[in-house]
């Protein structure tokens, strides 16, 4: 057993060494694949940043409940009970319709309208907050408030939320088949450097076999190699996002001020990087993985 | 111990290379191979070393039976054995002692261990000056004994060699077989094929002959 981690200490160093005596094509190898690990890493963090400053941001939309005009006292009684009862209902507040018509001739400095009309065209509305709830029970609690009784309409008044919300959860999609697309990359670029390699070096897998060699013995120094390949352009992948955060972050920072908002772009946290790490070593070897076997099984004697 | 029993090796192509061979070389023999140019005795050799398959038949080696042996299992019988090619099969990209240090990597020797081995059997064939040499500049003799240097290194039971004297003079060719004794004297089981037949009769040993695949009367 410490035999054997013996020889594999000893390939692992031996494919590291052969990494670092070629340094510059390979540097250009590590550079392609950790740009290819970057862009959906930094996509990520983009998505998961802009997630906690909305998650700061009072974003939970409220609903006006219109009331019919020929709603009574009584009605109005009843709806405000529903509303102090609904367990979804985070907090709400009643406008009377007077109080609205003057806000409105204020805003509007149409001093006379209610002069004019003769009558109060306004409604009574309740503005209710729900808790911050999903879209999806939104629309629900919506569906149920409009459904109280002398309720004419339930409106949203914070759709710009919902858009955020849904951009958002696009953007993370979006993060996530980028990680597929390049998780692929990542196979493929390996599976093609390890191909190049064996063709290289048939000669001496071919003697090698023929003295005795295993294919596991075969796959062994190619396996190293993917995995350093992998493993160093995920660190590289990793001092590219935190760069890009790090030249980000001051323009950022300005702009959010203007809204108030203390925005900051994160770079990857120990766990993130111990995951992109593995991630990059696995699918690496795997692509060095299937280039061998391919390899092996189209030279096998008869 | 090698033993044939009932082997023949059809090429693709239908060619039959060996047909209905039977023999038994005995743990620690020295046993001679010869025949014509096509007689079957690379195509025998590499029956032993499991780098051919026999069409039928069995072929046992060390009482294994490589013929119902998976081919998984087929390195771990050639590691007990070293092969001395006809074509020699020397990898020119590396040095003398890289070349010999092979067989130790494939079978898993410690470092240390290993480098004192090459150092050994580069010895033994007269090459102890030539470590750093590049293969490509060693005459053609040398490059024989890189190859019996690589197949011994590891100390195989059996030891296989095909046509090592071929292309050297006499006197070089004679060195060789006292190389290829000696290692029968610390109880290595020896073949060599040979098509040159007065440099085996020398030697008094048993002389397989082949012809067209078959033993020749
Ligand atoms: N891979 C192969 N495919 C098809 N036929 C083969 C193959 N290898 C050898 N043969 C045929 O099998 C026969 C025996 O070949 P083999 O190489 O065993 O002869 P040999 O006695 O070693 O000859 P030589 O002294 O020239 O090396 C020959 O007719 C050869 O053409
Ligand atoms: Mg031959």
């Amino acid at each position: 057993m410490k035999h054997y981690l013996y020889l594999h200490a000893q390939s692992a160093r031996s494919a590291l060494l052969k990494i670092l005596r070629q340094p510059f094509g390979n540097l250009l190898n590590l550079l392609m694949l950790a740009i290819a690990l970057a862009l959906p890493v930094s996509l990520y963090l983009g998505v998961s940043s802009l997630q906690q400053w909305t998650a700061k941001l009072n974003t939970t939309p409220q609903i006006t409940l219109f009331m019919e005009l020929s709603s009574e006292q009584a009605d109005l009684a009843a709806v405000e009970s529903s509303l102090k009862h609904h367990p979804r209902v985070a907090s709400f507040r009643f406008v009377h319709k007077d109080a609205a018509l003057k806000e409105l001739e204020q805003r509007s400095g149409l001093n006379a309208i209610s002069e004019g009309l003769g009558s109060n065209p306004l409604p009574h509305a309740f503005i209710v907050t729900p808790q911050a709830l999903e879209p999806a029970m939104l629309d629900l609690l919506q569906k149920e408030l409009s459904g109280l009784p002398m309720v004419e309409l339930a409106q949203f008044d914070a759709t710009w939320a919902r858009k955020l919300h849904a951009m958002i959860t696009l953007a993370g999609q979006l993060a996530w088949l980028l990680a597929v697309v390049f998780a692929l990359a990542m196979v493929l670029i390996n599976h093609n450097t390890i191909r190049m390699q064996i063709l290289a070096r048939q000669e001496e897998i071919a003697v090698s076999k023929l003295i005795g060699a295993t294919d596991s013995f075969i796959r062994r120094p190619f396996l190293y190699h993917a995995a350093w390949q992998g493993g160093l352009s995920a660190l590289l992948c990793w001092g590219l996002s935190s760069w890009l955060a790090y030249q980000a972050n001051p323009a950022l920072a300005e702009f959010a001020s203007l809204y108030g908002i203390d925005a900051q772009l994160r770079s990857l946290q120990p766990l993130e990087v111990l995951g992109v790490l593995l991630g990059a070593m696995l699918l690496s070897m795997l692509g060095a993985r299937l280039a061998a076997d391919h390899h092996l099984r189209k030279n096998q004697p008869a | 111990m090698i033993r044939f029993d009932q082997v023949t090796k059809r090429y693709p192509g239908g060619h039959e290379a060996l047909r209905n061979l039977s023999f038994t070389v005995e743990s620690g023999e020295m046993v001679f191979l010869a025949g014509h140019s096509g007689a079957g005795k690379s195509t025998l050799l590499k029956l032993v070393s499991g780098i051919e398959r026999a069409t039928s038949g069995n072929v046992l080696v060390n009482n294994q039976n490589l013929s119902k042996l998976r081919a998984s299992q087929l390195p771990y019988v050639r590691q007990h054995i070293g092969v001395v090619f006809q074509d020699h099969k020397i990898l020119f990209d590396r040095t003398v002692f890289d070349n010999v240090m092979l067989p130790l990597d494939i079978i898993g020797f410690d470092r240390r261990d290993a480098q004192r081995r090459v150092r050994a059997a580069l010895d033994k064939v007269g090459l102890a000056g030539k470590e750093k040499v590049m293969p490509i500049r060693l005459s053609g003799g040398e490059q024989q004994r890189l190859c019996i240097a690589r197949a011994v290194v590891h100390r195989p039971s059996i030891l296989l060699a095909d046509e090592p004297s071929a292309n050297l003079d006499r006197a070089y060719a004679l060195d060789i077989m006292e190389l290829f004794k000696s290692f029968h004297q610390v109880g290595v089981t020896v073949l060599i094929s040979a098509h040159d037949e007065t440099l085996m009769e020398d030697y008094g040993r048993r002389i397989i002959r082949l012809r067209e695949g078959q033993f020749a009367a």
